[in-house]
């Protein structure tokens, strides 16, 4: 008998509720996946505001579940457990969905599952290309993330083998996006800019490369500040800047290096399988050095469709139904959200 | 009367070491407000004071999550780590974030923060980094309140 699992999804702008429908076999079905985002309320003040956030996730939170059960064709009555995004995140903005799926779940009286924002990211994969392999290994690139990750069970055991040392690759794009004067979010400018640019008008360097730095940890920092470095300089010369060619290198040595660190791990490990998810992993460049680079190592290149890499519900339920199929026992009612929830724990 | 002081960083390495010497003298309560430009090192300066602190977590930056929490280590002193960038302009939202500690028993640092934090305190110093050079850094130090007679017995210099 198949099973329907709710997901809650608010730890940063969006709000999502994802159904999906578990069957025997183990598989996970997408029925619905609806998000609202605050991300144009942001923009009126400028910036993120936290209570904003929260409101913005309080207010989406109804209107945005009944959207997926009268898309996926299904009464709440239907569904047979919840799981909800218990961090890394937004506190408040954490706390609204928590706050929301205890409530639907005792009063369903359903089990309640507190699951890992970044796990959903590699889970939401299954959605599309179906069970993961074990081991896998996960590249997860995003605003407020990068991180290599090996990934021995989606519902149990992940392992971060590298992250960032200091900032985010997405959060490299806004800042470059910014230098260049492109708006905000920058990564989708900046791939746009660079398909008109030369990927090699400037060596831009390749952070934490050197034979001394860790493997497979990652650093933006200096490479965002050798843009900022090289505008400025051909400001000062009153020269134009040319943003195809400075967007173009730049995206080059972003997946220069995510996409060289992610092969090597693979290879190092035995690992025949990589998955890359979250928002970066939408960029064009990003995906198709990664194919070309995973043909050549003989690994097996997985990338979900733009939709389900960014933040979504319907990641929150797949990953709660590989926690339900695995037998994993539920969470209290007295789940916290817990902002700084590291990768290891798959569900609280 | 402001009393000023500059100091020259000439590697990543000299940042992080001054932030160490400027984190060993932390206490709970203090604002500290760090300016630059993008690429100055204000993160990096950040991860010094957090040795010198010694709290536990890893320092990245803040900008994404808008603030990070460094649990206290056995100086018995969080360090809150702010990121202003996206805020939009308003520290008072600080206190909307939610975090997970007391802003009065803990040590403030704020990126971005210049012109907009100071109204958490008088009581604050603005360091302040800037790029010359190929690593280059410079860093001028304007302590404002109490921060005008502790500063100089931070021996910051070296």
């Amino acid at each position: 008998m198949s099973r329907i699992i709710m997901g809650v999804e608010s730890s940063c702008d969006e709000t999502g509720i994802g159904l999906v429908r578990l069957h025997d076999d183990g598989t996970v079905e997408l029925l619905a996946d609806e998000v609202a985002s605050s991300v144009e309320q942001h923009a009126r003040f400028g910036g993120v505001v936290p209570e904003v956030a929260s409101r913005a996730h309080l207010e989406a939170m109804v209107p945005t579940t009944r959207r997926a059960f009268t898309t996926a064709g299904l009464e709440m009555s239907d569904v047979d457990a919840i799981a909800v995004t218990a961090g890394p995140g937004l506190a408040g903005a954490l706390l609204v969905g928590v706050s929301a799926a205890k409530a639907y779940a005792a009063a369903l009286g359903v089990p309640l599952y507190g699951v890992n924002h970044l796990a959903g990211h590699i889970a939401v994969d299954t959605l599309q290309h179906g069970p993961l392999p074990s081991p896998c290994l996960a590249l997860l690139v995003s605003g407020g993330h990068t991180q290599l990750l090996r990934v021995d069970d989606i519902a149990g055991k992940i392992t971060e083998i590298g992250s960032t040392v200091d900032d985010a690759a997405g959060e490299a794009y806004d800042k470059v996006a910014r230098l260049l004067g492109l708006p905000y979010p920058g990564g989708p400018p900046i791939d746009k800019a660079a398909k008109a640019g030369d990927p090699q008008a400037i060596a831009f360097p390749r952070g934490m490369t050197g034979p001394r730095d860790a493997k497979f940890d990652f650093s933006f920092s200096g490479l965002k500040t050798a843009v900022a470095r090289w505008v400025e300089g051909a400001q000062a010369r009153g020269e134009e800047i040319p943003v195809a060619d400075v967007a173009a290198s730049f995206q080059e040595a972003v997946a220069d290096v995510l996409t060289a660190k992610a092969v090597r791990a693979a290879t190092e490990s035995g690992i025949g399988t990589l998955v890359i998810s979250g928002g970066v992993a939408a960029n064009s460049r990003l995906s198709s050095l990664a194919a070309q680079r995973c043909a050549e190592a003989g690994i097996e290149l997985r990338v979900p469709r733009p939709r389900l890499c960014t933040d979504n519900g319907a990641m929150i339920a797949a990953l709660g139904a590989h926690v339900v199929a695995a037998g994993c026992a539920p969470s209290s009612l007295d789940l916290s959200a817990n902002p700084a929830l590291p990768v290891s724990a798959v569900s609280v | 009367m402001v009393a000023q002081m500059t100091v020259e960083l000439a590697t990543a390495e000299d940042t992080v070491d001054f932030g160490r010497r400027l984190g060993g003298a932390l206490r709970a309560g203090d604002l500290v407000l760090l300016a630059g430009p993008l690429g100055a090192g204000k993160t990096t300066m950040t991860r010094g004071i957090a040795e010198g602190m010694q709290v536990s977590g890893r320092v990245s930056s803040p900008t994404f999550v808008l603030a990070r929490v460094h649990p206290a280590g056995q100086r018995g002193v969080p360090l809150v780590h702010v990121d202003a960038y996206r805020l939009g302009g308003d520290l008072s939202q600080l206190d909307d974030l939610d975090l997970d500690t007391d802003l009065e028993e803990s040590a403030v640092v704020v990126e971005w923060g210049e012109g907009l934090a100071e109204r958490l305190s008088e009581d604050h110093l603005v360091v302040r980094l800037d790029r010359r050079g190929d690593e280059v850094r410079t860093v001028d130090l304007e302590p404002h309140g109490t921060w005008t007679a502790r500063v100089t017995d931070l021996r910051l210099a070296g």
